[in-house]
């Protein structure tokens, strides 16, 4: 709960501190208020604590402070990595940041809350800060549509979603939780209105999190998007939006699994497919993120579908490791700065900058699922805990592994290839901050795998 | 652990080492490795089973259990003899002052160690996907140009087969304890999940070896990879698969063997016949090995499926012995395109007269290869053959003709390389570091062929033990 305030009020000061036109004193700002919520975060996990004594709304519960640490740290890593383009636009380098810390709040409030109202409240107050971003390349045209696509869409859903929430209020008279699932749990005859609400709802959830049908935004929104809220979308607002997703479908709407799963499987199968073969024949680089995104949403809804009682964890440990190797590619891509974004300008990265290249490389396989970096211990949770439930689906899930192969190594022989495009005469820049990001991203990938034993 | 540790180091260290001493470097490098195997081997007792980590239980059954018995020990053995074997062919082309490459090559043994030391089902799958990124970036970065699409089809071909391990993997464990092999072997399967899981393992190691359905992507791979990861895959990746057959697949799934035997061996000995033919007819000598080697381990993976203790010591010998003439004929090849710059068999000719060291060297090679007695592929093959004939003996007569055929392509390939008319190229004769590769090889194969109750006796006990153990699991 402190921890929340420390962000919030940390992004307010930040605003304010950029006045001195020193960006230096906005990051450490930043930096310092995301450490110490971290840390107070980190004290409170053996007493969770709630905000008002009469009145429940959050409640950061182990799962909860788990997700936030990690929705802390990508926000950390995506700050530092975009330090260097934030600078550059001296008058808004405290709104950039700010921005990113606001969504933080929301995304907190999105894992830790207890009833509807807080959760629409921290939906809210993730989803405007990201439209604002999402448009902030104001020059370019692609950007704007990004930024208002993003927003159109987003209205609409948190519309469904708002609609979804009434009807499930009008079946079950509340909008706590607990109660919420007593009524769900303690009838056998449901009015007609909650099984709407809920559907409604998981719509409005797939299409937060990029899930076929709803997934048309993302490849736009992503490749419009600066490339650093690209990685932030890919992993803070991913993991928000699955950690509140698991929270409903996982533990509260359990009652009626037989009701959504069956939809939610078929979504599943088609999310990892349309993600796949449209991956295929990409040749921008965001776009191939963006559709390779969709699968891993196709994977990481496996968890949802689990009844493992790990499934939260082999959520959150899912989206961590996917989230690293994001980021890394995100700020690769960032320091190749190429105007139109080909994959092409990946070419002969290897050869150019050595470690740059390595650390391409090793994202790319991780989100392929290649042992043993952390993608695929990601990859064997979520898929061993689905298995003794649905063999299927997991035969499906690994199908997808099989045919994602190609074009994660088709990438990865472009980082590798011999031959560049650019003049080799161009060198990359790249900055101190760009490389602790990168080189944290890379311990992650290489030695993430070691976390799994402390999951549970 | 330090068998594992040793090359690990060496492939940082080579990032760093100078390049001029680099050659000298990696030879040492292997050696040191070897030795440490060596010395594993003299304090080993072949009956036993030698940990080298301790027990680790993680809480999503992952146990780290790695170690050695008797045919553990044998491969990393071999592993290490074929590294240097490797290194040292090696050691007189440019690619052996390359930083990288030596470091890659250290990297893949550490890994090939670790597939044979793995006693624990994901670690086994960990280590096993592991080598495939060094061969493929060897095979990449030094490889003849424009090899990518064959590259690529063989990186998804093997990755694909690896999935359907993970898959077979995952349904043994879901009823398993843990990933340790003791507790994977414990599960008892209905027949028809066994079927499942034993044709997950076998996809794997069928795309591996390669079977014959399976073989797409070997020969280009084989052509258009250097001559060292050409080596590494026919010596050394092969062989996990073979070894994977005897250690995973049919330890772990015995109950589905009554009715796949029949199946693995019509394959083995149809890849057999087949792959024998097409090497008749290749024109191009290093795809005329390629498929050669397609068509001996047929015969191995058959032999692996028969489940006694001839058959599977066999395995063993044949599989030391395949590496090793691998390793030979395809530094022979490398030697002839390098000196004569060609490839086709068409184009050469007459090289015995110019390099007649060269000749006699390839010579018992040949000989070595087509298993004539006093070779140890003459036991090998004489055991598996023995094991086939009298499993089925149709299938025996016709996985016999293996001994016509294979003489026939090999001494064709010899005749039309090394005797005729000389092309007026000049032809170099060996340097002594290929003399030295030759001499090791054909020492070693001569001595196992004299005296292959060595390794019988190393590997019997452990062949013993878990025909034992699959035994007790199928009368349950």
């Amino acid at each position: 709960m402190d921890a929340l305030i420390v962000i919030f009020l940390s992004g307010l000061i930040s605003l304010f501190v950029a006045f001195a036109k020193k960006p230096v004193y906005v990051l450490a700002t930043a930096s310092v208020g995301l450490v110490t919520a971290a840390v107070l975060l980190m004290n409170q996990w053996n007493t969770p604590c709630t905000l008002f004594s009469s009145y429940r709304g959050l409640d950061f519960n182990h799962s909860a402070i788990a997700y936030s640490l990690v929705a802390i740290l990508f926000t950390f890593l995506s700050v530092l990595a975009g330090y260097k383009s934030f600078k550059e636009e001296l008058e808004h380098t405290g709104d950039y940041v700010a921005l990113y810390l606001f969504s933080l709040t929301g995304a907190m409030i999105m894992l830790s809350f207890t009833d509807m109202f807080m959760f629409f409240l921290g939906l809210e107050i993730l989803s405007i800060p990201i439209y604002i971003l999402a448009g902030t390349k104001r020059k370019d045209i692609k950007s704007s549509e990004a930024s208002l696509k993003y927003f159109l869409m987003g209205a609409f859903a948190t519309g469904i979603l708002l609609f979804g929430i009434a009807w499930i209020y009008g079946a079950t008279k509340s909008f706590n939780l607990n109660e919420i699932a007593m009524v769900i749990n303690g009838e056998q005859n449901h009015s007609s209105l909650l099984f709407i609400g809920i559907l409604l709802m998981m719509s409005a959830f797939l299409f937060k999190v990029g899930a076929a049908p709803f997934h048309f935004w993302s490849p736009d929104v992503y490749e419009g998007s600066p490339n650093i809220v690209t990685g932030f979308m890919a992993s803070v607002v991913k993991l928000a939006a699955f950690g509140a997703f698991m929270k409903l479908f996982g533990m509260y709407f359990t009652g009626l699994y037989d009701f959504w799963a069956p939809a939610l499987m078929c979504m599943a199968i088609v999310t990892m497919f349309v993600g796949n073969l449209s991956a295929l024949t990409q040749v921008k680089f965001k776009r191939l993120l963006a559709y390779s995104s969709i699968t891993h949403v196709g994977y990481a809804l496996l968890t949802i579908l689990s009844k493992d009682l790990m499934n939260e964890m082999n959520l959150l440990f899912y989206l961590f490791s996917y989230g690293f190797s994001v980021i890394a590619l995100i700020v690769i891509s960032m320091i190749l700065n190429d105007e139109e974004d080909r994959l092409e300008s990946f070419k002969g990265l290897a050869k150019r900058n050595p470690i740059l290249g390595f650390i391409a490389v090793l994202s790319l396989l991780s989100l392929a699922g290649v042992p043993p970096l952390v993608g695929f211990f990601g990859k064997y949770l979520v898929f061993s805990s689905v298995f003794a439930q649905y063999p299927t689906l997991v035969i499906i899930a690994i199908i997808n592994s099989g045919i994602g192969i190609y074009y994660y190594l088709k990438t990865v022989m472009t980082v590798v290839s011999k031959d560049q495009l650019a003049e080799p005469t161009v060198t990359l820049s790249v900055s101190l901050l760009q490389w602790v990001v990168l080189l944290l991203c890379a311990v992650g990938l290489l030695f993430g795998g070691c976390f799994i034993q402390y999951l549970g | 652990m330090e068998i594992l540790l040793i090359p690990c180091l060496f492939a940082l260290i080579a990032l760093v080492v100078p390049s001029n001493f680099m050659r000298q470097f990696s030879l040492v490098g292997s050696l040191v490795s070897l030795a440490a195997a060596c010395i594993r081997v003299s304090s080993f007792n072949s009956t036993k089973f030698e940990a080298i980590t301790s027990e680790h239980v993680t809480n999503f059954g992952l146990t780290f259990k790695m170690g050695y018995d008797g045919m553990s020990l044998f491969m990393i053995i071999l592993t290490n003899v074929i590294t240097f074997l490797i290194l040292l062919s090696n050691y007189n082309r440019e690619l052996s002052s390359n930083r990288t490459f030596t470091s890659l090559v250290f990297f893949m043994q550490a890994a090939l160690l670790g597939v044979f030391a793995s006693f624990d089902g994901l670690l086994f799958y960990i280590f096993w996907e592991l080598t495939l990124i060094p061969v493929f970036l060897i095979a990449l970065w030094f490889g003849a140009p424009g090899n990518k699409a064959a590259l690529m089809k063989f990186f998804i071909y093997t990755f694909v087969g690896s999935l359907a391990m993970l898959l077979s993997l995952f349904a043994i464990k879901s009823s398993a304890a843990s990933f340790s092999h003791a507790d994977l072997m414990a599960v008892e399967l209905t027949a028809k999940s066994a079927y499942w899981i034993f044709g997950g393992f076998f996809i794997a190691f069928a795309i591996k070896i390669p079977l014959f359905p399976f073989h797409m992507w070997q020969p280009d791979t084989y052509t258009t990879s250097p001559m060292a990861g050409t080596m590494l895959l026919s010596a050394l990746m092969l062989k996990m698969a073979l070894y994977g057959m005897i250690r995973w697949m049919i330890p772990l799934a015995p109950e589905a063997l009554a009715e796949m035997t029949y199946p693995v061996v019509l394959l083995g000995i149809i890849g057999v016949v087949y792959a024998g033919v097409l090497a008749i007819k290749q024109n191009d000598i290093k795809r005329l090995f390629a498929f050669a080697s397609i068509s001996h381990v047929g015969l191995i993976a058959a032999g692996a499926v028969l489940i006694n203790h001839d058959n599977w010591t066999a395995v063993f010998i044949q599989m030391g012995n395949h590496s090793l003439v691998a390793v030979g004929l395809f530094l022979a090849a490398d030697i002839i395109e390098q000196r004569s710059g060609k490839r086709t068999l068409s184009d050469l000719g007459g090289i015995a007269k110019v390099a007649p060291r060269f000749a006699f060297m390839f010579g018992a090679l040949v000989l070595a290869s087509i298993s004539v007695p006093l070779s140890s592929g003459f036991i090998g093959e004489f055991l598996l053959l023995k094991g086939v004939f009298s499993y089925n003996w149709m299938i025996g007569v016709i996985a016999g003709t293996t001994l016509i055929v294979g003489a026939v392509y090999t001494l064709r390939a010899y005749q039309l390389s090394m005797y005729g008319a000389p092309k007026p190229a000049p032809f170099a004769d060996l340097r002594p570091n290929e003399w030295l590769a030759f001499l090791i090889i054909m020492l070693l194969i001569v001595s196992f062929g004299v005296f292959p109750q060595s390794i019988i006796n190393f590997v019997g006990p452990s062949v013993n033990n878990l025909i034992e153990s699959i035994n007790n699991t199928l009368v349950k």
